[in-house]
């Protein structure tokens, strides 16, 4: 049975949602936050946000956004892992902690083996732009590595190369540019692996310039890992259920986005917000938020809080204690995860349902 | 003919949308018809009236007496006519406003100017960031007018400037200039890193510039006969601009991972 808390003390499920409606229903401008949960645990929380007329928002949204607004703003090209095993000659990785945003990416593109479709059939190369030297190993592999503190400048200076631009530098950095440029402009097909948060926007946008030029000459693609806590699935859900991604509001009675308006924190800090729904199932992450609003969080068991929530209700993983629909970075697509351990804790979907059934008719 | 003032009665305790209240929207309507109109962004209705006391007059001159940070798109579309703002506002003053004058005597929030075509937008205080830039999915900034910010600016003030100029008088955030398409950017004072990221064209003027990136090249110092005629056009709107652009410039050119046909000058 799942564990429900109303100002520190055990309550009944029952007792915990009536008076997590109440909060919520009582604020002037509620915000969903967190959303760290599954296809139906984000469209009843989004659903719940214009029955509130409130905002929602993903913890990761920071992250996100960096690959997003490129997207809306200037154009991404993407491809899928299984796409870059089979095909890619080439990869070049930006940024030290892919194997730790993704452990399993190594496993998933193999590197190391010749791509199965390369007509070609030649060992692949790797080219890892990296901060730091010793970064960026696989094994089996020769591994040519850019050891680069500031990546804005390192993409600029690698994309003016590719261009056969003018760049300054030190001659070592510019004879490494120079090879780096000649294996991606000889790629057949090429891929280009980017996360973490050392890559914003900008230097999205730059990496994007460069996969353009390369597709004068040959093909080049993106692959973005992208962030956990299902963020890729929220922002489609978001997607099809508003036109919007996250950071959203109902206020005005229909959707709005405005990635600075309705970013979580910023509403409670200033003010704006008056209580908050903190959404996290997967990985049981306590609000970033210092200030003192209303909160109700439906959180993984044993969540550590900094200040303990108006009402907490404990919620079971998604794909381990129930059946969820989520993002997978192995086909970049949304599947469904059979419950790795089925439990009786039960989904956000679930407890969101129960609050709603509380709800006023006008709130 | 007398303006009409709006003067603020509390600070709102949710953002606002003024969009409503320009002057060609407001152009013959009673001060009682301008009370009545919407500016709530929650579920809680609030008017101009309840917020504002209204004192009316010629809806060609608008004046706001206080002003807050949640007073969101103050003069959005300005077409012609005047908006005085003697106090702060929130974000997007200016939004995609072509003509007229806008000027904001306090501080304001991000994306002021946003996408602005034409007219003349002046911010007092501080503007936060991307002065100018385009909304969420919007391709260009601002693509006209005048923009001028008496304090300082935030990060990636004129990004995707396409046209039109901006006098930045105080410190630049970083990233100034950011995926300039075109047209003109002016920082006083200080400037973040790695202005001019990604430009194409445009023309970046730093007083006192940063190490630039490494795909910014040195094309020597030029005595610009352009720059002079230039300095002419804006002595009445900003004196210390004018004397900058009247020293010798060192140019530089970039970014070479884009276009390249952008320049940098600071003082040789």
């Amino acid at each position: 049975m799942s564990e429900a808390r109303i100002n520190g003390k055990p309550a009944s499920l029952a007792a915990a949602a009536e008076r997590a409606a109440a909060i919520l229903s009582l604020a002037r401008m509620p915000v969903v936050a967190g959303l760290g949960t599954d296809v139906a645990g984000a469209r009843a929380a989004i659903l719940l946000a214009e029955k509130l007329r409130g905002a929602y928002d993903h913890m990761h949204a920071a992250r996100i956004f960096a690959d997003l607004d490129v997207m809306r703003q200037a154009g991404l090209m993407f491809t899928t892992p299984n796409e870059a095993r089979l095909r890619a000659d080439v990869f070049l990785f930006i940024g030290k902690d892919l194997t730790k945003i993704w452990p399993d990416l190594l496993e998933r593109l193999s590197p190391a083996e010749i791509p199965a479709y390369d007509l070609a059939r030649e060992p692949r190369k790797l080219l890892w732009i990296v901060p730091g030297r010793g970064g960026g190993k696989v094994e089996g592999l020769a591994v040519q590595t850019l050891d680069s503190s500031d990546l804005h400048t390192a993409l600029a200076s690698l994309r003016a190369r590719v261009a056969g631009k003018a760049v300054y530098g030190a001659k070592g950095t510019l004879r490494k540019l120079d090879e780096f440029a000649d294996v991606l402009k000889n790629a057949r097909f090429g891929v280009a692996v980017w996360g973490g948060d050392g890559l914003d926007s900008l230097s999205i946008e730059m990496l994007h310039g460069l996969i353009l030029d390369l597709n004068k000459t040959t093909r080049f693609s993106g692959l973005p890992l992208g962030v956990g806590a299902n963020a890729a699935g929220v922002v489609q859900t978001s997607g099809w259920m508003t036109g919007f991604p996250v950071r959203t509001s109902f206020g005005r009675g229909f959707p709005e986005h405005d990635t600075w308006r309705f970013e979580a924190t910023r509403l409670i800090e200033s003010g704006e917000a008056d209580a908050a729904l903190w959404i996290s199932a997967y990985d049981g992450e306590a609000p970033p938020w210092k200030k003192n609003i209303p909160l109700v969080a439906l959180t993984a068991p044993q969540t550590a809080f900094a200040r303990e929530p108006q009402v907490c209700i404990e919620v079971g993983c998604p794909g381990v204690d129930h059946d969820a629909a989520e993002f997978s970075r192995e086909t970049a697509a949304i599947v469904g995860r059979l419950a790795s351990q089925p439990s009786h804790i039960p989904s956000v979907a679930t407890i969101v349902g129960e609050i709603e059934k509380y709800l006023g008719g006008d709130a | 003919m007398k303006p009409l003032v709006l003067a603020l009665k509390q600070e709102p305790d949710q953002r606002l949308d003024l969009s409503p209240l320009v002057p060609h929207l407001l152009d013959g309507k009673s001060a009682k018809e301008i009370a009545e109109i919407e500016l709530q962004t929650t579920r809680e209705k609030i008017t101009a009236g309840d917020i504002f006391k209204i004192r009316s007059g010629g809806a060609g001159s608008i004046r706001f007496e206080g002003g807050s940070l949640r007073l969101d798109n103050v003069g959005q579309g300005l077409k012609s006519g005047e908006i005085i703002v003697e106090g702060d506002c929130g974000k997007s003053p200016g939004r995609k406003m072509s003509g007229g004058n806008l000027v904001v005597a306090g501080d304001c929030g991000p994306f002021a100017g946003s996408a602005m075509s034409g007219g003349r937008l002046e911010i007092g205080g501080d503007a936060g960031d991307f002065l100018t830039a385009p909304l969420e999915g919007e391709m260009e900034g601002m693509t006209g007018g005048l923009l001028i910010v008496r304090g300082n600016a935030g990060e990636r003030a004129g990004d995707r400037l396409r046209r039109g100029t901006i006098v930045i008088e105080g410190a630049a955030g970083d990233f100034p200039g950011s995926r300039m398409i075109a047209g003109t950017l002016i920082v006083l004072k200080d400037c973040g890193t790695l202005p001019g990221y990604l430009m194409r064209r445009g023309t970046i003027v730093l007083a006192n510039p940063p190490e630039l990136a490494p795909t910014f090249v040195d094309c020597g110092i030029h005595e610009l006969a352009f720059a002079k005629v230039f300095a002419g056009l804006l002595r009445d709107e900003s004196r210390a601009a004018a004397r900058l652009l009247g020293r010798p410039l060192a140019r530089f050119a970039g970014d070479m991972a884009a276009l390249g046909k952008g320049e940098i000058f600071f003082p040789a």
